[in-house]
């Protein structure tokens, strides 16, 4: 057996069993009508189950909200996280510590953000809300028509920092010649912003805001800790309802079908989206 | 380090960027003010979000530490070194497969980039069905394989970056001088990437601290993680609030400690994977 192989055999290996033979597993489970409470009844019923979801308005609205929810998130993780990323960039003094404080809210765990805006924006008991009342503003943050708005908020508070990540360090890579001969022609902050850091910046922002938008598309944490898809199923994301499928209904079969469903749609954005980005590559 | 200094910017915009700083600091600040003053605060204080100055208690950090979080967080630790030693020992004899041999082409490395996107909800019913099979159900062992498929996927990822970027003449001239090939690959290559491989660890287990899916499934009872036993203070009920707030703080702490003294370097090691990908 050759050296490399050698080298690859063990991560072949665990990869096959952690993800390769699951992959497989689901695919075959979509086919079956498997219910935890009826497991010994379990048969293949073909495309049944692939049916039942494309027939399902709730998988629809849960696409929908879904849909809506990555759109807002990361549209504005990216503007805020940019300029953001900017203004650290031209920061002089305590460089170091704003950026590693600025960074903090993406390594906690999400289920603790999700419960502490929770406490903070509770109506009665957030300290928000309360706040707000004494400007005469009443606002429930988690009633109908805004829940999903304060889901959002929630995400852009945990990750911007992110974006500011990705894009700061795209900034600082930059060559500096183009903006030495910008400095040299007279050109304003502004005009260079658009006209030469942008640009330059194109292929940072697109990795930066796939990487996001197909990580915020797994919002569950949140939905988890405080709407449980309500009020009615205006919060209802793919995730949460996938999970609610599977482990509160037992409809594995079900609930498999569903994600496979999710997970073409979400290779056919990637290749699509891949693909633009490899081609502004090569002419810029 | 900066770049543009030579763009010499207007004072407003300058104190455009300053205020949206101190704006954001501030926001990232507050809330956990607000949390840690929560935790110190009785049942009736807690009716009163604005109350500032208050005689404090440590009922709610005895309650949290009663209800076992310690026990968890021993967990979630447990589960993060195994899965992260496993992927860094796996993953960075791979990674160097790929990235000095080319082994399997382009379609290997878009495979460990593909299974990153994959949705949790996909793989985690084969989990639950295979684990119950075996009776593994509410152990780690079926919590550290399923973290496996995310953790694995993203060190590997980081290390083919760093070993792409790993000048070859030194490993060239250890194998001149008589070492084995994978003498070399273990006394030479490995220490030129020891500080990305260092970050990518620290990366990977603070992916597996955080998991809340795959722990919430298949190990809901007595194996409990950290995120779950959190979410189960998930109440508002008045008098547990607090507990519920120093239960966050259990988890956010040790967290916030660690990123902030790993940051510059994890920092280079993300940027460095995640921009070129």
């Amino acid at each position: 057996m050759s050296f490399r192989l050698k080298l690859m055999l063990p991560l072949l290996a665990v990869f096959t069993a952690s993800v390769g033979y699951p992959l497989l597993y689901a695919f075959y489970l979509s086919l079956t009508n498997y219910k935890i409470t009826a497991r010994y009844n379990t048969r293949l019923v073909g495309l049944k189950q692939y049916i039942a979801t494309l027939q399902d308005p709730n998988y629809w609205n849960a696409l929908q909200v879904t849909g809506t929810f990555v759109l807002l998130a990361v549209f504005i993780e990216f503007w805020l996280g940019l300029f953001i990323a900017l203004a650290l960039q031209k920061q002089k003094r305590i460089r170091n510590f704003t950026r590693s404080f600025l960074l903090t809210p993406m390594f906690v765990t999400p289920i603790a953000i999700g419960l502490m805006f929770r406490f903070l924006l509770n109506q009665q008991l957030g300290v928000i809300p309360t706040f707000m009342a004494k400007f005469g503003l009443s606002y429930d943050f988690f009633g109908p028509g805004k829940a999903l708005y304060s889901i959002v908020l929630i995400d852009v508070w945990q990750w911007t920092p992110f974006m500011v990540l990705l894009l700061l360090a795209g900034l600082e890579g930059l060559s500096r010649s183009p903006f030495e001969a910008a400095k040299v022609d007279g050109a304003s902050a502004f005009f260079t912003f658009r006209k030469i850091t942008l640009p330059l910046l194109v292929p940072v922002i697109s990795v930066a805001v796939l990487i996001r938008a197909l990580d915020a598309m797994k919002v569950f944490e949140y939905v988890f800790a405080i709407t449980r898809g309500g009020p009615a199923i205006q919060t209802m994301t793919i995730q949460y309802y996938t999970y609610q499928t599977g482990i509160q209904f037992y409809r594995l079969g079900l609930a498999s079908a569903m994600s496979y469903l999710l997970l073409i749609i979400v290779m056919v954005i990637v290749v699509i989206l891949f693909r633009r980005i490899e081609s502004t590559r090569k002419n810029p | 380090m900066t770049t543009l200094n030579s763009t010499r910017l207007k004072p407003t915009w300058t104190l455009a960027g300053n205020s949206l700083l101190i704006l954001m600091a501030l926001s990232v600040f507050l809330p956990f003010f607000w949390l840690s003053l929560g935790s110190f605060k009785t049942g009736a204080q807690l009716n009163n979000p604005a109350l500032l100055l208050f005689k404090p208690t440590l009922e709610n950090w005895k309650e949290v530490l009663r209800s076992g979080v310690l026990e968890s967080a021993y967990r979630s630790a447990t589960v993060g070194l195994v899965t992260v030693s496993l992927s860094v020992v796996i993953g960075s004899m791979g990674a160097y497969a790929i990235s000095r041999y080319k082994t399997g082409g382009s379609s290997t490395r878009f495979g460990i980039l593909a299974a990153q996107v994959l949705p949790p909800a996909v793989l985690v019913f084969p989990f639950l069905e295979v684990s119950y099979k075996f009776r593994l159900n509410d152990t780690l062992f079926a919590v550290i394989i399923s973290h496996l498929s995310f953790v694995l996927p993203v060190i590997t990822w980081f290390l083919i970056g760093f070993f792409d970027a790993a000048p070859k003449e030194v490993e060239e001239q250890a194998l001149v001088d008589g070492l084995s090939r994978f003498q070399a690959f273990r006394k030479v290559v490995i220490p030129q990437v020891a500080p990305g491989i260092g970050a990518a660890a620290v990366f990977g287990f603070v992916l597996s601290w955080n998991d809340l899916f795959y722990a919430l499934i298949l190990a809901p009872g007595n194996s409990a993680t950290l995120p779950v036993k959190i979410a189960s203070f998930n109440t508002f009920r008045g008098v547990e609030l607090g507990a519920m707030c120093a239960a966050i703080l259990v988890a956010v702490i040790p967290v916030l400690i660690v990123s902030f003294f790993i940051q510059k370097r994890l920092v280079r090691g993300i940027s460095g994977g995640a921009v070129k990908y």
